[in-house]
């Protein structure tokens, strides 16, 4: 009993850090209807941002979030102005292709600058965690999963109960009619990539004391979160959080129960069974609408 | 100065040409019908006075200010709000919120919004039981008074509405003409662009009747409605214009 709760605290604080990077999916999709496949890469850039502002510099943990947190919306707000406004008026595929090639410049530079060898990270406490009997919760996990929790009810706060929270859902549901009651459609989807830009930071800075800090980290995360999304049927958002959860749960059991080898693979399995049964998602069609 | 006024407005989408060269004006306090069949031009004249269509040639003047291609977000702020065809309610957010969002031209605090809202439900008091619910959940003549009270809330001076009586039953017909008819009194001018002649010459104060993208004929009311082109083409019966163009 002990040894499930165990893996399956562990599920759940990977499961976490999917769930961050599948809401940035989600995000942006829902305000353009394109998918960004560099969101990935945000959280390697994230916990890059880290590596050097700590581990580099030598600057205190939390100047080095701070600073990476600012990097990220920035980065987010370029991102937008050169990934995808210049395409906003084209249809689905040149922005995804306009995604994909970010995502591979974004790779290829991180590689040139700091080259292939992966580094570390130190967790964010020394504090090494609590034991509940033969369960042990490690801090790095408690940290993910608090923040995680944390952000998901700012995020369900701001955007059921600010005007502007209800003036970005307006924006992703129907643009046109959005800009005729005068809200600033240009606006309200920059907030949207800056906003995706930083959840994809945090993830990464939440990532990276368990993970090595890699240029393949986006792509190892960004493959997993996009199950993820899937499995909650895109655009769902509580769909994209449980769909997280899940696959990190999945895979975490998968790998101590089945094969350590194949790990990566549950995560696909659990997509395929998905796709096949319930492909409207885990709640299906009749919150799709809702943010 | 009319409030609105356009002169030779001309466009299109692509090659195809929508509008070829239209004259028209509102005055402040009237209610204009814009009429015609399919693919006329009605549809296109209000998206390029809302701003969602910039015209390939002519003017738009609102209250003698020149507005053409100025874009949609911007010319709301100057007081035309445009209530789309197909009512276009946000589908995922609710009654309330969908009301409330009609204020985004202006800044206005929050209680006065909230106050405001409430002033609204009161003009559709069938809107008040269902404040909460999503818009999809709505029968087409509840998303209709939504559109129409999400339209009002921008306090505009000018009115664009397309086709507001597309798929309702007639009895909630009525009672949305009743309510523009109310709107009007209240001192906010109304374009109305219907194809159910009948009703929009019954509350307008004029009308213009356009056909592929070139107005036919315009007027008063009784003029239109005993003119035998109009009859024959929107309100049924035997076409005159027909035999001249065989002739």
């Amino acid at each position: 009993m002990a040894i499930v709760l165990q893996l399956l605290f562990t599920g759940l604080g990977i499961g976490a850090v999917y769930a961050l990077v599948a809401l940035g999916f989600v995000l942006i999709y829902r305000a353009t209807n394109v998918v960004n496949f560099a969101q990935g890469q945000f959280a390697m850039l994230g916990g890059y941002c880290m590596v050097i502002t700590t581990a580099d510099l030598g600057l205190p943990y939390w100047l080095g979030i701070l600073i990476t947190l600012l990097v990220m919306a920035l980065f987010g707000a370029i991102f937008n102005l050169g990934v995808y406004y210049p395409l906003r008026h084209r249809s689905f595929l040149p922005v995804v292709i306009s995604t994909i090639g970010a995502s591979i410049l974004i790779t290829n530079l991180v590689l040139a600058i700091y080259g292939p060898e992966p580094t570390t990270l130190p967790g964010m406490t020394d504090y090494p965690g609590i034991s509940f009997g033969a369960v042990f919760l490690d801090a790095q996990y408690l940290v993910i999963i608090a923040t995680t929790l944390a952000l998901v009810i700012l995020q369900y706060f701001f955007f059921e109960h600010t005007m502007i929270g209800k003036k970005m859902q307006a924006v992703s549901q129907d643009k046109e009619m959005a800009s005729l009651l005068g809200i600033n459609v240009t606006a309200m989807i920059m907030l949207t990539f800056t906003y995706s830009a930083v959840l994809g930071g945090i993830a990464g800075i939440l990532v990276a004391p368990i993970l090595f800090v890699s240029v393949g980290l986006g792509a190892q995360i960004a493959l997993k979160a996009f199950a993820a999304s899937i499995i909650g049927g895109f655009g769902d958002v509580p769909g994209a959080i449980v769909g997280g959860l899940l696959i990190g749960v999945a895979e975490t059991l998968g790998a101590f129960y089945i094969s350590v080898p194949y790990k990566d693979a549950f995560a696909f399995i659990l997509l395929f069974a998905f796709l096949l049964i319930r492909p409207q998602g885990i709640f299906g069609e009749k919150i799709a609408q809702k943010a | 100065m009319p409030l609105l006024e356009l002169a030779s407005l001309t466009a299109g989408y692509g090659a195809v040409q929508a509008l070829r060269g239209l004259d028209l004006t509102v005055e402040e306090g009237e209610i204009v019908t814009l009429l015609g069949a399919n693919g006329a031009g009605k549809s296109t004249t209000l998206r390029c006075i809302s701003g969602l269509l910039t015209p390939t040639a002519g003017e738009i003047r609102f209250s003698g200010k020149a507005i053409s291609g100025m874009h949609a977000e911007r010319v709301v702020r100057l007081g035309i709000a445009h209530v789309p065809e197909g009512r276009r309610v946000f589908p995922g957010l609710t009654v309330k919120e969908n009301i409330l969002l009609g204020a985004s031209n202006r800044r206005v605090p929050r209680a006065i919004l909230k106050h405001e809202a409430e002033e609204m439900f009161a003009l559709f008091p069938d809107l008040l039981r269902f404040a909460d619910t999503l818009g999809w959940m709505l029968s087409g003549g509840q998303q209709q008074m939504v559109a129409l009270a999400r339209g009002l809330m921008a306090r505009p001076r000018l009115l664009l509405l397309d086709e507001p009586s597309l798929g309702l039953a007639p009895l909630i017909v009525q009672q949305v003409f009743r309510i523009i008819a109310k709107i009007r009194e209240a001192g906010t001018t109304v374009l109305l662009v219907e194809q159910n002649a009948r009703i929009a010459l019954a509350i307008a104060d004029r009308g213009y009747v356009l056909e592929t993208g070139r107005l036919v004929v315009a007027g008063k009311p009784e003029a239109l409605w005993n003119n035998d082109d109009v009859r024959a083409a929107y309100l049924g019966g035997k076409r005159l214009s027909e035999e001249k163009y065989t002739r």
